[in-house]
């Protein structure tokens, strides 16, 4: 009774994330489909060939650089804009606060076709060409409502003592923050950073207003989903996933051996 | 970037300037003839090609080389005339689309594209004629369009072909399983109807191909859409729905729903049977028995393209070969005459499949779309109403 | 130096933030806006402080926007019971390896919304394993399905913002000082009434952050509704775009967002007061 209390939470923790993965085990299942037509959508045999050749679809590698630049810039940008709001928020007093959290929670609520249709007549209006940068642009915009939020959520319960501890102990603003405060609060921004990449490389809507002739990964395949469903997508998926996952945990190894380094030498 | 403002231009982005989302149509109407040198290529009559041509298309909707990742009938083009041709699959829906260029181009601006490539049933064609925004096609330097099939020369929105030409077409018909449904399909009504496929039935949300199919159904004629039987369409098929015989309308992801067998039976287009069958032979598409619908995709010249250059290219793929090379890979129906003869001895399974190249019979039972009733705001919001929107 | 101009610093730290969204957000809802009061047939669309155009749009599309806030409503319930479990166990027992979790919960989002929901469509189908079993222990009729069904439109909306719900939650969690609830168990505690009386109320604001993330978008949400409901599910947001796209009645369409966006906002503030936002959304020193 007791293994099973203790083991509880594991266990649901253990479901709860195959419940997330249910649907990408189909993925990288199908990623090995071998359908005869164009549609992958039942099982037709295994091959190896989609991996053997993940980029033969003519613009599908491009479209996959180009998503996965604008999420890393994007969210880089969003991160920090967002956190510096979320500072400013959640630590001071000062008028126009209240203003300031309407103007953040309100992209959040806009629908993502008017969002993305307004921000085109902006950028037709000021003749600013439409490609890259104003993909960019709209990504880092709707992303500062999420980092601010989720670094909100880490700052409000943030011990102020530990930071009067360090001033007590001769430490600057400055350096109280880089060394106490940041680190701290890195978890939320790491949170809010990994949530603003899932956002941006999954956006349809507002991209595809905003795209000008450059084409996303999600606006390929939506685009390309009218005649052809092709496995190298789900490959793609997947082997995105896998490279995560491995550049994880090689950190995690890594850091482990830094650590175990300096407890030695120490 | 130089621009030169005349006054008028001036005037009108000062007075305009917050409300330029909210008179499109004005502007184009009285400013259609002071544009910006802003973009690509500019506008013109000259019969000399360009150095660069920039073309966007629904993507896979051309012929690929997967070991060179390259198209070979354009890079066949590029040869052939020095030229470089930026080639973007950049449409996906003709709505989006639209609702992308319409900014620019109500102001005025170019697009930064020579060709596109848009839906009739759509209404857009139709509607971009109206509001002046394609330039006409430069028809001496299309010789090749003697090769347009015959059904194809004449539509009602463009009776003589002087902005468009199609590039692919589809016909929408019933696609089934006769193993789950238990025989054969051949009528909307069956469809709508039997109670053996209550729930396992879907509808397109595109008006044209839901409401004409459903007017032809009722013995009306979907090329003249009145009040009377536009509602009388809506009605039937309020019916089905209420019912809860038709389980969804969907865009084309109908086509995983057929194949897994959640739905038996559906409004389909003739393309993706193409390729639904090659995975699933058991699976049928039929013409409704009271006749079915042909979309087409036009291939069309933005305001600013460059005239000469687009027609030559659309020239280019009115050669039987070309035509064939294109249809061997995309599959559609193609519009060119002849292509199917070129393909006899290189790909006889597609120069015979009827979905491909239909025959005279099946055109004939292939009926197109009122245009008008497509830019019909009340029809429109009645459709969004019953499919729910 | 620092300390004369000290009034200043909030300022600054927002500036970066709020002139982007100013520039990138508000001007565009300008256009909005105006467009919301305008009226006529694309393209020729006028402004004329067409007020009627928001009554217009509320009576008309009540259902949409009711069923709107349900299924954002529970979606977001099931998002908060699923992921709370989940996001402790990371923070509490994730030891090294947190990030790497954390990594795997939005790595879904690697692949495209299109596949992910293809996935399911292919997990849920009428003949597929899942429906057949339910069938056969009764939880579906015997022509019972689950696609294009109203628990379907929810399931997605839920399974799409899980991550939302789950990184706030972990964020706050992750801080707590596990020498505090070692204290409640010293004094007498047992585990449940620790959690109930340090842990959760310390996790409040990734509680409130959490649902603000999941609740906002998915009641703007209309893909979900599109690709796995009938007509019957179809929420305000599906409305939005087919009046934008298809029917292109700008004034309408604006409208209609403006008036989703008001509802929302009101929402949150009233959850926001029901939580008690002074101790959610400011720490001043």
């Amino acid at each position: 009774m007791r293994f099973v209390r203790r083991h509880i939470l594991s266990a649901y923790a253990v479901l709860a994330l195959a419940y997330l993965f249910l649907p990408i085990g189909v993925v990288v299942a199908f990623s090995f489909n071998n359908p005869k037509g164009r549609f992958n959508y039942t099982w037709e045999g295994f091959t190896w060939k989609n991996w053997l050749n993940p980029f033969g679809y003519p613009g599908l590698g491009g479209a996959l650089k180009v998503s996965i630049e604008i999420a890393l810039l994007s969210s880089l940008f969003a991160t920090i804009l967002g956190t510096l709001v979320a500072l400013a928020l959640v630590r001071y007093r000062f008028r126009g606060s209240a203003t300031t959290n309407l103007l953040i929670f309100v992209p959040m609520t806009t629908p993502e076709v008017v969002m993305g249709a307004s921000l085109l007549t902006l950028f037709v209006n000021w003749k600013i060409p439409q490609g890259f940068g104003t993909i960019l642009i709209a990504h880092i915009m709707f992303n500062v409502s999420y980092v601010v939020v989720t670094v909100r959520a880490r700052l409000v319960g943030f011990d102020r003592h530990l930071e009067e501890a360090a001033m007590d102990l001769g430490a600057n603003e400055w350096v109280t923050f880089w060394r106490v405060t940041l680190p701290l609060i890195m978890p939320g921004i790491l949170a809010a950073a990994l949530l603003s990449f899932a956002l941006s490389i999954d956006d349809f809507v507002i991209t595809y207003f905003n795209a000008g002739s450059t084409i996303t990964f999600p606006l390929f395949v939506w685009g390309a989903a009218r005649v052809a469903t092709p496995p190298q997508i789900n490959v793609i998926g997947t082997a995105i996933f896998i490279i995560a996952v491995t550049g994880m945990l090689a950190n995690i190894v890594f850091q482990n051996l830094r650590l175990r380094k300096g407890a030695l030498a120490a | 970037m130089t621009e030169s403002y005349n006054r008028k231009e001036l005037l009108r982005r000062g007075v305009a300037g917050s409300a330029l989302l909210t008179v499109p149509g004005l502007l184009a109407a009285c400013g259609g003839g002071s544009k910006n040198a802003a973009t690509t290529a500019a506008s013109t009559t000259a019969q000399t090609m360009p150095k660069k041509l920039t073309w966007s298309n629904w993507p896979l909707y051309i012929d690929i080389n997967e070991k060179t990742k390259t198209h070979p009938s354009l890079v066949a083009f590029e040869k052939h005339y020095g030229v470089k041709v930026t080639y973007l699959e950049d449409i996906n829906d003709n709505d989006s689309f639209f609702g992308k260029i319409e900014g620019p181009l109500s102001q005025g601006q170019s697009i930064g594209r020579d060709l596109i490539v848009m839906t009739d049933s759509s209404g857009l064609p139709q509607r971009m004629v109206q509001l002046g925004w394609l330039e006409k096609l430069d028809k001496s330097a299309i010789p090749n369009i003697k090769n347009l099939q015959p059904t194809q020369q004449h539509p009602s929105w463009d009776p003589n072909r002087d902005y468009s030409l199609p590039w692919q077409s589809g016909m929408t018909g019933i696609g089934y399983d006769p193993k789950l449904v238990g025989g054969d399909i051949d009528s909307l009504q069956q469809l709508l109807t039997d109670p053996k496929l209550k729930g396992k039935v879907t509808m397109l949300t595109e008006m044209s191909d839901s409401i004409g199919i459903t007017m032809l159904a009722n013995g009306d004629d979907p090329l003249h859409v009145t009040d009377k039987t536009f509602n009388a369409a809506v009605s039937r098929l309020q019916k089905a729905v209420s019912s809860g015989q038709i389980r969804q309308f969907t865009g084309n992801d109908y086509a995983p729903l057929l194949a897994n067998g959640s739905i038996y039976a559906c409004l389909a287009w003739s393309g993706d049977m193409v390729q639904l069958q090659a995975d699933h032979p058991g699976l049928k598409w039929v013409l409704p028995k009271d006749g079915g619908m042909i979309w087409t995709d036009n291939m069309l010249i933005p305001k600013g393209g460059n005239v000469f250059g687009a027609s030559t290219l659309m020239n280019w793929y009115y050669r039987p070969d070309i035509a064939a090379e294109v249809e061997d890979y995309v599959n559609y129906i193609c519009p060119v005459v002849g292509a199917d003869k070129v393909l006899e001895k290189q790909d006889p399974a597609v120069a015979k499949n009827p979905l491909i190249f239909p025959t005279k019979a099946m055109l004939a039972n292939a009926h197109e779309f009122d245009g008008k009733a497509l830019n019909n705001e009340k029809y429109k919001k009645a459709f969004q109403q019953l499919i729910g929107g | 130096m620092l300390r004369r101009h000290k009034w200043a610093i909030p300022y600054a730290l927002l500036a970066p933030g709020v002139a982007w969204l100013l520039v990138f957000f508000v001007v565009p809802m300008w256009y909005l806006a105006k467009m919301s009061l305008s009226e006529g047939l694309f393209p020729f669309f006028s402004f004329g402080w067409a007020w009627g155009n928001f009554h217009d749009a509320v009576s008309s599309y009540q259902v949409q926007f009711v069923r709107s806030v349900e299924y954002a409503g529970i979606a977001t319930a099931i998002a908060l019971v699923v992921s709370y479990p989940l996001a402790y166990w990371i923070a509490f027992r994730g030891g090294k390896w947190k990030n790497l979790f954390l990594l795997l919960v939005i790595a879904p989002f690697f692949v495209t919304y299109l596949i992910r929901t293809l996935a399911w469509e292919t997990i849920l189908s009428d003949n597929g394993l899942v429906v057949r079993t339910l069938q056969h222990i009764g939880i579906l009729s015997s022509d019972g399905r689950l696609l294009a069904t109203s628990a379907a439109v929810i399931a997605g909306i839920t399974y799409n913002f899980l991550p939302f719900m789950v990184l706030p939650l972990y964020v706050s969690l992750e801080q707590i000082d596990g020498r505090l609830i070692e204290a409640a168990g010293d004094l007498y505690a047992s585990k449940p009434l620790a959690f109930m009386r340090v842990t959760l109320p310390l996790s409040l604001p990734g509680v409130f952050a959490g649902v603000l993330l999941t609740f906002i978008p998915a009641a703007g949400d209309f893909i979900n509704a599109q690709l796995l409901g009938t007509p019957r599910q179809y929420m305000i947001g599906n409305v939005i775009q087919s009046e934008f796209l298809s029917v292109r009645d700008y004034p309408t369409a604006a409208s209609l967002s403006f008036v989703l966006m008001a509802a929302i906002l009101v929402l949150v503030l009233i959850f926001a007061r029901l939580l008690g936002t002074e101790r959610l959304t400011v720490s001043h020193a």
